[in-house]
């Protein structure tokens, strides 16, 4: 949105020479200047950048602003922008009531409303951003910025700030940095809350403005993500100055005197400075664990390490630690490990934060009594309703064995009932029992396998839900397709015999054609058949493969000498499978020898020919949907995707069409051409989203490197969508001669929540309780705990008091 | 899997095929060496002492795996102990018929008599409907198990003397029954109980009866002074079924009552035999007195003999005159020297009472009545053989190891109640609803050690295991009866994992060695069941927790789960914390107790356990709807586990439009601007019209 909004704002560009925002020979006091008609055109003819203000009503408002503005003509001066205001008419009725910032050359930079640029720092953070548009990038989403830090990967590093709104201090803060240090790093603005996220900040809403340091100079690899530090002080011009020097700065200080003497780096610029020694024995590990220490410091303090060797060090071995706040005295400090360093400068640097996180733990406990996984949730809310299993026949161990072998087709549903996909599952299942009842031959049970569970043991079902499929001639069959109403109705209606058998050609060709088992048809166009010799023994694999794929594709077979024929007709070696994808529609034709040298290849698997048939069985150019994604993911090429909106226009016809004709050129092989329908499939429009960071014009063709290094192109919305500019992009993305539009995220998804740790709140509630034994101790030694006392009265002797036995009632 | 099976099979066959020919072979050289062709000598690889609960069950594992096994038993029948005890007849093993449920595995929770089997029927039940049933069910049952299954047992076979010997290599024993016969074994197991009463060795510890052999009828104690030396379950026993004839019962021995809904453990004082609490908390002539049993001395006192120096005006509390004697508890440093136990010596300075007047057991008894419990019978196990003493439970038991072979006797395993010192006043192991799985778990240990078949385990995949936790942690018998001693093992192996059950878990640093199944870098899970902390009153406020957050504070039985990066060494295993199963994990989970034992509800049971898991395995756990999965397929190259092994392997879980609508309402999908009703539904119900209408007339199932 930010986007657009700039474009349409820079409607007066008119500009004629360089930005050179370095120069500052400023012949002129700087001062608000008050430009007559003259003076104006002169400015507009000189090679200075002029923020210029056109009014001509001076009202108590107008004034507040004016002084407003001179107080920014100037902190501009420093950056060699001159501020004026012009009260002549004729050039404010050209320019009307704004203000304008002038470009050297008298190119109208942009122009502002005065409610933008209410204030000096308003004035401040917008001219300098409207200067520095084009080094600046305003990023939105985490693909954007995933494309600067891959254009900034091993050159140079790379400032973020994050901003909630433009024109306040932070902002001008900001922009200021990056007049200064803009040749030096990429900067980056966000005003955006998904970026919050990915840079792993929990509750973006109540961040206040934040910078980065992202460390990309020294990352060499492409897949690599840039390191990052947080800025943890306020944005202000001295902080973050402070920041970038200590970013320069090394990370770790090595010095070999005490560390009162020290000078080094971190003592000018007014931070902490943290001394950790070290001696020759141990230096390797002492300077690894400094290093370590420096990182996590890194930003806020400096690490010095001390050689104790040298005779200069005069502290006490009895300390391994020093610090020296900016402006105080050294402290010397006994410290047990790294995090109890860390903690001594993090409790003094946010000391007023701690207290808002120990609220925010209160409640990230109480939120883990959310449900945070959709399915379980959405189980959940239905908690008050019964389902009504009617049309299921409920299974139990005196049931199950005869059902499933009297019906013809049995099909059994296993489930738990605190599985919530089970139970979400049972809902779609029902919907296909009620759809099939009065089909005949067909019957839908189910059986609850928390309570029988010697069936489900002996039907060997370890996942849940899961479908079996009990013919009462064939060994059961596992539902293997989408756990969802239409696939398996499609599934229980397509149970055909697989294969079939054909015996002649006038068969072939019916069965081919759809005839035969026509009303099929509906549900899978597709038809195959294997085509084989009667001495070729390999016709077995093709069976046991035809009967996995029972329900999912209809399968033919012939088993003639008149199968030559038909092989010869398409000019394939036998065997041979031809792909039929409707009436009227040339099959394909595939040599299954031609594929495998070594006949034992060939009949090794029926597994290999069953993957080998859903290749063969896909489209060349799918239209993808929730459903079928996965099979062509499976191909592992790059997805040219696509995406086309919700109505069907001449537009979209024709893009699809440019689509077919690019595909039959040749020129698409290396990825897999493919369209998805947002209307059909509107999840289509998040995915678009998230690979540019916008929702571009539709249609929209992108290339999304899925498989192969997760970088997505986006097709020029400007270049017409034709054939042959398709194919000329495509080779210029081969080429590395196009921009990625966005990264896929290649980090792995971890733990949602974080860890409610029992062993920390044992050791904090009851200490020892948790612990190990020391070897010393022996059990039950330890402490007059009563369980210790509990456990150890069982070995405690008789007693051997030679008092008369007591009277002990207890 | 069943191929492979079939084929060590056909390989054991093969190798018992010559082990037969070589046993031919030296039986040809040992008849033709020996003059007395009648002791043969029986070769076995598998020989099991004693025809009890343990016995048998270990008999029906042989017997399943097809192994070359013999059951010796000195008696015609098998379970004899239970045609003596408990001397009262009832059983105190609850017999819960009834749970409401179908479950059988579940039902095993609250059956603790029947042996293990698949037969599923092969139940206690059908001998009786008791909930504590009478005893001579029990043999019946035996009978009947042994029966049906098939088992080779040999009756009136007398094992005299168990020795080592050297067999090829490794150490085998030989047992010589009554008739000189020799049973030459690769591998025993003891399985003969406990029968052998406990004695303690005191001054005038003949003058005492023994549970073994006291009479059983309350009228044999009509107005009667006992005292039962013991606190246990036998003394209750006793003390119950005379409560109503005789005229006080005292109850002597060092530790206090323990009471088993207390202590959780089922060797403490039952609720079904402690009337007698009742009246001696009520004040009715009935005690319980603590003291050392060494130290005492039991003298006999003759009636007429006090009488004559009892002159004055004592009080006397029998009058009956039937009776010759009484019997005084003292301390035996209160008797004269060389002349104790002698009737006729005792004088009042030899009695307590005389220097303590208020000693509470200063009146004399009629009966004194030893109720020790009892001891293994160490007796018949020579040189090498030979088995040591466990230091727990006064030495009455063997000393094992955490598989349950003899320490010092390779091969050699204890099963039954003999193996308890495994688990001594901690757990089950002592009890036949505790050791039947600790018998299954100790054939598995002997398949993977000597026919190399590894411990079995169901391969599930990752985003499988949540369900599969709350599976077995809602129905398994094993680890809740065997609660701190037998546990799952998950091995996680990223992707998938391997579930173990019922391992014995003090056995963990052998995991590997035991089971055959080796542990990756990812690490291991533990399951086990666990009491609490038991700090608070068993019935009072606060007894129970109903926190998740609070989980580990449950008291009552409830699934704990360890998570350990690599498996815990010996060393580990001896440190661990104190009363704790297992050492101190890299992660530990607690299931909040739950009062109906149903571990299945979303909030407070499956979803801190699936933060648990996915805190060990690193990775999102979460179901997703396949357009979820959609849309993270395309934008993450790698999308979370759910996704990668369920829908992008083909298999989503599509969901309704219903379900949608909740998981947007929370939030928890994105929901999609404009088109909100989404296309699956909508055009669903207009495609089964069309395509359900066209299909019903003409489908055809031909199969």
């Amino acid at each position: 949105m930010c986007r657009y909004s700039v474009y349409t704002l820079v409607l007066l560009l008119f500009l004629l020479g360089f930005i050179s925002k370095h120069h500052s020979k400023s012949t002129n006091p700087s001062k608000l200047l008050d430009l007559s008609a003259q003076s104006f055109r002169q400015i507009l003819q000189s090679s200075r950048t002029c923020f210029v203000y056109f009014g001509k009503h001076v009202n108590p408002g107008i004034e507040a602003f004016l002084e407003q503005l001179e107080m920014s003509a100037h902190a501009l001066e420093d950056y060699g922008i001159m501020v004026g205001k012009v009260r002549n008419h004729i050039i404010f009725n050209k320019y009307s009531s704004t203000l304008i910032a002038l470009d050297q050359g008298a190119e109208v930079l942009r122009s502002f409303d005065v409610d933008t640029v209410f204030d000096v720092n308003a004035i401040v953070s917008h001219v300098l951003f409207s200067v520095l548009f084009n080094e600046v990038r305003y990023v939105h989403t985490p693909a954007e910025l995933l494309a600067v830090e891959r254009a900034a990967r091993g050159t140079r590093d790379v400032v973020m700030g994050h901003i909630q709104v433009l024109g306040l201090p932070e902002h001008r803060a900001l922009m200021e940095a990056a007049f200064v240090y803009g040749t030096k790093y990429q900067f980056v603005q966000t005003t955006g809350a998904p970026l919050l996220k990915h840079m792993g900040v929990a509750d973006p809403a109540s961040v206040p403005a934040r910078l980065w340091f992202l460390h990309c100079s020294g990352v060499t690899h492409r897949s690599e993500p840039c390191p990052h530090t947080l800025m943890r002080k306020p944005l202000t011009t001295i902080n973050i100055h402070t920041f970038l020097q200590l970013m320069e700065a090394p990370l770790l200080v090595e010095a070999s005197v005490d560390p009162e003497e020290v000078n080094v780096v971190f003592s000018h610029l007014n931070v902490p400075v943290l001394f950790l020694f070290t001696q020759s024995e141990t230096m390797q590990l002492d300077r690894d664990t400094a290093q370590s220490v420096a990182r996590r410091l890194r930003g806020e303090v400096g690490v010095v390490l001390i050689h104790r060797d040298n005779l200069g060090v005069k502290t006490a071995l009895k300390y391994n630690a020093v610090y020296q706040l900016p402006q105080e005295e050294v402290r010397y400090l006994s410290l047990k490990n790294t995090d109890e360093v860390v903690n001594l400068f993090r409790e003094q640097l946010e000391e007023e934060e701690e207290a808002d996180e120990d609220e925010g733990d209160e409640d990230q406990w109480s939120s883990l009594d959310v449900l945070d996984d959709e399915v379980a949730e959405s189980v959940y809310r239905d908690r008050g309703l019964t389902l009504d299993t009617d049309s299921l026949s409920e299974l139990t161990d005196q049931t199950f064995s005869t059902a499933v072998t009297q019906s013809r087709l049995m099909v059994v549903l296993f489930y738990l009932k605190w599985d919530a996909v089970s139970m979400a599952f049972l809902q779609s299942y029902l919907e296909v029992a009620e759809a099939l009842e009065g089909v005949g031959g067909v019957e839908l049970g189910s059986v609850d396998c928390g309570e029988w569970t010697v069936i489900c043991r002996d039907q060997n079902i370890t996942s849940f839900p899961s479908v079996l499929l009990y013919h009462s001639t064939h060994p059961p069959q596992r539902y293997r397709g989408m756990l969802g109403t239409t696939s398996l109705h499609r599934f229980l209606l397509s149970q055909v015999p697989s294969p079939v058998f054909l015996s002649s050609s006038a068969e072939v060709l019916s069965f081919l054609e759809g005839d035969l088992y026509n009303t099929h048809s509906t549900l899978t166009p597709i038809r195959v058949l294997g085509l084989y010799l009667p001495t070729d023994t390999d016709v077995l694999v093709f069976e046991e493969a035809a009967q996995s794929l029972r329900g999912e594709i209809i399968l033919g077979l012939f088993v003639h000498e008149e199968a030559q024929r038909w092989a010869d007709e398409h000019s394939v070696m036998l065997p041979a499978l031809l792909v039929s994808r409707g009436s009227g529609i040339q099959p394909e034709a595939h040599s299954l020898s031609s594929s495998s040298s070594s006949t034992s290849s060939t009949s090794s698997t029926s597994q290999d020919l069953l993957s080998q048939i859903q290749r063969f069985t896909l489209d060349p150019f799918p239209e993808l949907g929730v459903e079928n994604l996965p099979g062509y993911v499976e191909v592992g090429k790059p997805l040219l995707v696509l995406f086309v909106g919700g109505e069907e226009s001449v537009e979209v016809l024709q893009s699809l069409e440019e689509m077919r004709k690019a595909q039959s050129t040749g020129h698409l092989h290396s990825s897999l051409p493919c369209w998805i329908h947002l209307g059909r499939t509107p999840a289509g429009r998040s995915v678009l989203e998230s690979y540019l960071g916008f929702v571009p014009p539709l249609p929209a063709l992108v290339l999304s490197q899925l498989n192969t290094g997760g970088e997505v192109f986006h097709f020029p919305p400007e270049r017409p969508l034709l054939a042959a500019e398709i194919i000329q992009w495509l080779q210029r993305v081969q080429n590395g001669q196009e921009p990625p539009a966005g990264m896929i995220s290649d980090e792995a998804w971890g733990p949602p929540v974080p860890f409610y740790n029992f062993l920390s709140v044992m050791d904090e509630e009851a200490p020892g309780y948790a612990a190990q034994r020391s070897h010393k101790t022996k059990p039950g030694a330890k402490r007059g705990s009563e369980r210790g006392a509990e456990h150890n009265s069982p070995q405690t002797s008789p007693q051997t008091s030679p008092q008369p036995p007591p009277h002990t009632e207890l | 899997m069943t191929e492979g099976a079939a084929m060590v099979r056909v390989l054991m066959e093969l190798v018992l095929a010559i082990l037969c020919l070589l046993s031919v072979v030296s039986r040809v050289l040992s008849v033709s060496g020996e003059h007395y062709g009648i002791n043969k000598t029986h070769h076995h690889d598998y020989c099991i002492l004693g025809a009890g609960p343990a016995g048998l069950q270990m008999g029906y594992f042989l017997s399943r795996s097809h192994r070359d096994y013999i059951i010796l038993e000195r008696n015609t029948g098998p379970g004899s102990f239970f045609q003596r005890y408990p001397r009262h007849r009832k059983l105190i093993s609850i017999n819960k018929i009834y749970t409401g449920r179908q479950n059988k595995e579940f039902n095993l929770r609250h059956d603790w008599n029947s042996l293990l089997s698949d037969q599923p029927d092969l139940l206690f039940q059908r001998v009786s409907e008791d909930l504590y049933p009478h005893a001579d069910a029990y043999p019946l049952y035996l009978s009947m198990f042994e029966r049906e299954l098939g088992l080779r047992v040999k009756y009136a076979t007398d094992i005299g003397k168990v020795r080592a010997a050297d067999f090829t290599g490794s150490k085998g024993y030989i047992l010589t029954d009554q008739h000189g016969a020799d049973y030459k074994c690769r591998v025993l197991f003891v399985c003969t109980g406990l029968w052998v009463p406990q004695q303690v060795d005191f001054v005038g510890s003949d003058l005492v009866e023994g549970y073994e052999s006291i009479p059983t009828d309350p009228e044999d104690y009509k107005n009667q002074a006992v005292l039962i030396l013991g606190k246990g379950n036998s003394a209750f026993e006793t003390a119950q079924s005379i409560l109503g004839r005789a005229s006080r019962i005292h109850m002597y021995s060092p530790s206090p009552v323990r009471l088993a809904w207390k202590t959780h453990y089922v060797g403490d004082l039952r609720a079904v035999n402690n009337e007698l609490l009742d009246t001696y908390q009520l004040k009715s002539l009935d005690g319980l007195v603590e003291g050392g049993l060494e130290d005492i001395a039991i003298v006999r006192r003759g009636q007429d003999g006090g009488k004559s120096r009892r002159t004055g005006g004592k009080k006397r509390t029998v009058k009956s005159t039937e009776r010759k004697e009484q019997f005084y508890l003292t301390l035996s440093e209160l008797l004269d020297n060389r002349n104790s136990n002698k009737s006729g010596n005792i004088t009042a300075e030899n009695l307590p009472g005389y220097h303590d007047d208020n000693f509470s057991l200063r009146q004399p008894y009629d009966r004194v009545i030893r109720c020790l419990g009892f001891r293994f019978n160490f007796s018949i196990y020579d040189g090498s053989a030979r088995l040591l003493h466990s230091s727990c439970a006064r030495g009455r038991l063997p000393a094992l190891t955490a598989w349950y072979e003899g320490r010092g006797t390779p091969n050699l395993f204890v099963l039954g109640t003999a193996a308890h010192s495994r688990d001594y006043r901690m757990s089950a192991g002592g009890f036949i609803h505790g050791f039947r799985y600790t018998v299954r778990a100790v054939h598995k240990v002997l398949e993977q050690r000597y026919h190399n078949i590894a411990w079995p385990a169901t391969r599930l995949s990752t985003s499988q295991l949540l369900s599969w936790i709350l599976k077995r942690v809602n129905e398994a018998s094993g680890p809740y009866q065997m609660f701190g001693v037998l546990g799952d093992v998950i091995l996680l192996q990223g992707s998938h994992c391997e579930y173990l059950e019922e391992f014995p878990v003090q056995a963990m640093p052998q995991l590997s060695t035991l089971s055959g199944r080796l542990v990756s870098e990812h690490g291991l899970l533990v399951l086990v069941m666990q009491y609490g902390l038991n700090r608070t009153d068993t019935l009072g406020p606060g007894r129970a927790e109903s926190e998740w957050t609070k989980a580990w504070k449950s008291n009552f039985l409830h699934p704990v789960i360890y998570y350990y990066r690599k498996l815990p060494t010996e060393k580990d295993m001896k440190q661990r914390p104190v009363g704790w199963p297992l050492p101190r994990p890299d992660a530990v989970h607690h299931m909040v107790e739950d009062f109906l034992t149903e571990w299945d509800q979303p909030i407070s049971h499956s979803q801190p356990l699936r933060h648990f898991l996915e805190h060990c395995l690193q990775t999102d756990l979460r179901a997703f709807y396949a357009e979820s999965c959609f849309r993270l397929s395309l934008t993450s190259r790698k999308p979370p586990l759910f996704c990668q092994q369920g829908y992008l392997n083909k298999q989503g879980f599509v969901g309704n439009s219903h379900l949608w609508q909740h998981a947007r309402e929370a939030g928890l999908m994105p929901a999609h601007q404009g088109s909100v009703t989404p296309a699956g539904d909508g055009t669903f119900s207009e495609f089964l019209t069309h395509a359900g209408a066209a299909v019903t007339s003409t489908i055809n199932f031909d199969l």
